[in-house]
């Protein structure tokens, strides 16, 4: 589905990402961890036709991306910025219904459903500034379904969030993930994240010396779903896919 | 509550404390009560306008002039705003001559506004809205840069056209700064269709003054700054009013 070969990306005479190959498969949860810096935000912004590629190729079904298109939808970390402060919650996502050219008679119909499902039902006539960065996040969520991707990139979505909506918001994706059978590339720095959501881990780490980031190990994810926020944390093969992965952190 | 009221009172409270002033200045007689007039028989002359229905056809005059030469303002002013900020190209073919133009007062304009287009209307109107082109376009050029870039990028990825983006993105982002300048605007808007009125003898509340001034009817000037300083107040008032319902989301 979604693919990087050989992929580099330099800004200026600054290597930022080298040689990364990583294929994620249809409705796959890929997660991608490492240190900050080490070129994460980069490769998905790569990945969505929003950075430069240097070398190598960013490849959607096969095709290569060369800029945005609206099959790939991206969840940016810093949601205030994302969302259009002057239209409601509701004029928010049908933004997303805008770009698809679905008739505004049809609108509602298609807006309802989604903010129910992202807990934002009673908020649709609200401004993005009378809602918690929370509802902020599942807002911006919502808006990237309503564009019916195929896959989401999703940067890092729940980092300046307090833990307890983190784990909320984590589960809410990881079951619309399932239900709406999209596929996700997912970054985060946090290593219990990645291993809880993902179905394949990626550790991404910079090359000593020329501070490239390259692509240390992949792990697959055998964890049962659905999975939940304390009897999988607590599996002893959590532990150990956390052990394993913890030294690309360094 | 208290606080309200004494909000809402206070202000009401120094005007009657300025007409009291205004009062005790005229009965000191410190100048000639022939050529200052208390506000009592200011606002007598003004009854009595409104009384013989002199003040309408006059006033009615100004505000048309005003209102057309601003909203042309405002119009060109956004449309030209938006080309300058978005293209490069419009940048380079338009901002010399708006240099050159910006700091010519309007009042040097009349005198070749009235060979052109004669004693009329339309050419008071020009010369207003040449006069208060420039805060808008000042602050559309601004606005309408002024899109943050992660909106920038949200746009690119909905795959919106450059017109869509004008109009979904740029305007309602620009829409405060806009409408700041279109507040300046319309002051400046009052201030040349009243010296315009009296530069080229067109019927209107400036005329009126001068006509008053000439036939040393100071009764009739003192009515007339009441009507221009009501008249501001309206117009202001009515500014706020709508840039608060536009920019409900602040
Ligand atoms: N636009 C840019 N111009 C120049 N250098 C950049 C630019 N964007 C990123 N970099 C550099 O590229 C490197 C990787 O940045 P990137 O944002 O991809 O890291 P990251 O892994 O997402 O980090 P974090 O976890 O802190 O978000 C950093 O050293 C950064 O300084
Ligand atoms: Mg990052």
């Amino acid at each position: 589905m979604l693919e990087a070969r050989g992929l580099s990306v330099s800004f200026g005479a600054q290597p930022v990402l080298r040689d990364i190959d990583l294929t994620v498969a249809e409705h796959e949860f890929v997660c991608v961890v490492g240190p900050s810096g080490c070129g994460k935000t980069t490769l998905l912004r790569a990945l969505a036709g929003l950075t430069p590629i240097s070398s190598g190729s960013a490849l959607f079904k096969g095709r290569p991306v060369i800029a945005p298109q609206t099959e790939l939808a991206v969840v940016f970390q810093d949601y205030a910025r994302a969302l259009l402060p002057w239209r409601t919650v509701a004029g928010n996502v049908a933004l997303a219904l805008e770009a698809r050219n679905i008739p505004a008679s049809d609108h509602a119909a298609r807006i309802a459903p989604l903010l129910a499902k992202l807990g934002l039902s009673g908020d649709g006539d609200k401004f993005p500034s009378q809602l918690s960065g929370g509802m902020q996040q599942r807002l911006q969520i919502a808006r990237c379904l309503a564009q019916e991707p195929e896959v989401l990139l999703m940067d890092e979505p729940f980092g300046s969030l307090d833990a307890i909506t983190r784990q909320q918001l984590q589960d809410e994706v990881a079951r619309l993930a399932k239900e709406e059978k999209r596929t996700v590339l997912f970054i985060t720095h946090d290593l219990e994240e990645a291993i809880y959501l993902g179905d394949r881990v990626i550790a991404l780490a910079r090359v000593k010396g020329n501070l490239a980031g390259r692509i240390a190990e992949i792990v697959d994810i055998a964890l049962p779903r659905p999975r939940q926020q304390l009897a999988t944390r607590e599996d002893p093969r959590f532990l150990q896919y956390r052990h394993r992965l913890f030294r690309h952190l360094e | 509550m208290t606080r309200r009221l004494a909000t809402l009172i206070a202000p009401v409270v120094f005007l009657l404390a300025l007409l009291y002033a205004w009062t005790l200045a005229a009965d000191a007689k410190l100048v000639n009560p022939l050529w200052f007039p208390g506000p009592e028989r200011s606002f007598a002359k003004l009854g009595e306008w409104i009384a013989t229905g002199a003040l309408w056809s006059p006033l009615a005059s100004t505000v048309w002039r005003m209102l057309a030469g601003w909203l042309a303002a405002c119009a060109v002013g956004i449309a030209l705003g938006a080309a300058i900020a978005s293209s490069p190209l419009a940048r380079r073919l338009l901002q010399p001559s708006a240099e050159f133009l910006r700091p010519l007062p309007a009042s040097a304009l009349l005198p070749p506004a009235i060979l052109v287009l004669g004693f009329s209307n339309a050419m008071i109107v020009s010369v207003v809205a040449f006069g208060c082109v420039w805060p808008v376009l000042l602050a559309a050029i601004h606005g309408f840069g002024a899109l943050d870039a992660r909106l920038v990028e949200v746009a690119r990825l909905l795959n919106f056209t450059p017109w869509q983006r004008a109009w979904k993105f740029q305007l309602p982002s620009a829409l405060p700064h806009i409408f700041a300048g279109m507040r300046v605007s319309i002051a400046i808007a009052l201030i040349v269709t009243v010296a315009s009125e009296m530069l080229s003898s067109q019927p209107g509340i400036g005329y009126l003054m001068l006509v008053a001034a000439r036939a040393f009817r100071s009764t009739d000037i003192f009515a007339g700054i009441i009507v221009l300083g009501a008249l501001g107040f309206l117009i202001n008032y009515g500014t706020q009013r709508l840039e608060g319902r536009l920019l409900r989301w602040r």
